[in-house]
């Protein structure tokens, strides 16, 4: 297998997909989310991801999917949410988008889920969990626009590749 | 997911199995945890050993479980998490709210475990 652009010559961990994409849109049904895990598990299987960025990258497109059927959605199965992955010699992007009412992104991003107050809520932490483990995280949100997330993880070292789980 | 129950002597033991993700999950473990406070136990595990994934939801269940369980005077820890699951719970701290074990034999002993009579005979 050769390198899909890297110019150390090295196999990038995404060459096997480089430049490839894909979408698709489900039922907003919390049981899609195992459907979603396990192309995410061999997206990471194929891409042969390390371990740390695998567990971040598996565990934020479940966050961003949770909040689209939970928050954007209300559980209606009616309605659909999409799923985008973008492959790049050096990165994965996926992009979550729902039709809901969105959010107010300011307030969510203020409280702080690990401190005193947030620590025992049983609830918010799924953004700090995306904005933690990702190495970009971006939002889009409004009535009635709805929600899209963009998230980017780096799979190569070098400028550009931000810090693992 | 799915859950069963079972006893150690004095620590009531939940096996989680699946993922834990939140919806009817929530009243699932709810209810055998208040179940097991219900019938007197004040050392309760979570094995975490057969779940694949937790998502935020499930962490906000494991949460109420400590609050409910702590209320009561009760004690609630974890054992055998996955990778993945040990991942989520350093990222939002909650590695400092849980007691986490590595094998069950370790988690009851931490409890302080009393032998049975029986033990008593073997040992």
């Amino acid at each position: 297998m050769t390198s899909g652009g890297s110019q150390s010559g090295e196999r990038s961990a995404t060459s096997v997909f480089s430049g490839d994409e894909f979408s698709f849109s489900m039922p907003s049904r919390l049981e899609y989310l195992s459907v979603i895990d396990k192309l995410v598990e061999g997206i990471i299987e194929a891409c042969e991801i390390d371990e740390e960025p695998g567990i971040a990258l598996a565990t934020s497109v479940i966050e961003a999917c949770t909040n689209a059927i939970q928050h954007g959605h209300k559980h209606d199965p009616s309605k659909f949410f999409s799923c985008r992955f973008e492959f790049a010699s050096d990165r994965i992007t996926v992009t979550v988008t729902d039709s809901g009412a969105g959010f107010d992104l300011d307030k969510v991003l203020v409280s702080d889920p690990t401190g005193p107050e947030g620590i025992m809520k049983s609830r918010g932490r799924g953004i700090f969990i995306m904005k933690t483990m990702m190495d970009e995280v971006d939002f889009s949100t409004g009535d009635p626009t709805g929600t899209v997330v963009h998230l980017v993880k780096f799979l190569t070292d070098g400028p550009g590749s931000g810090p693992g789980v | 997911m799915k859950l069963r129950k079972s006893e150690k002597d004095d620590v009531a033991i939940l096996r989680l199995s699946g993922k834990l993700m939140g919806g009817p999950d929530a009243d699932v473990v709810q209810d055998s945890v208040r179940q097991y406070l219900n019938d007197g136990y004040k050392k309760l595990l979570l094995d975490l050993g057969d779940v694949s994934w937790v998502n935020s939801t499930g962490l906000g269940i494991l949460i109420a479980s400590h609050i409910t369980v702590t209320n009561a005077g009760s004690t609630l820890k974890l054992m055998r998490v996955s990778r993945r699951i040990d991942s989520i719970l350093m990222v939002t701290k909650l590695n400092t709210i849980f007691e986490v074990y590595d094998s069950e034999e370790a988690a009851v002993a931490s409890f302080g475990h009393k032998p049975t009579s029986e033990e008593n005979k073997t040992s």
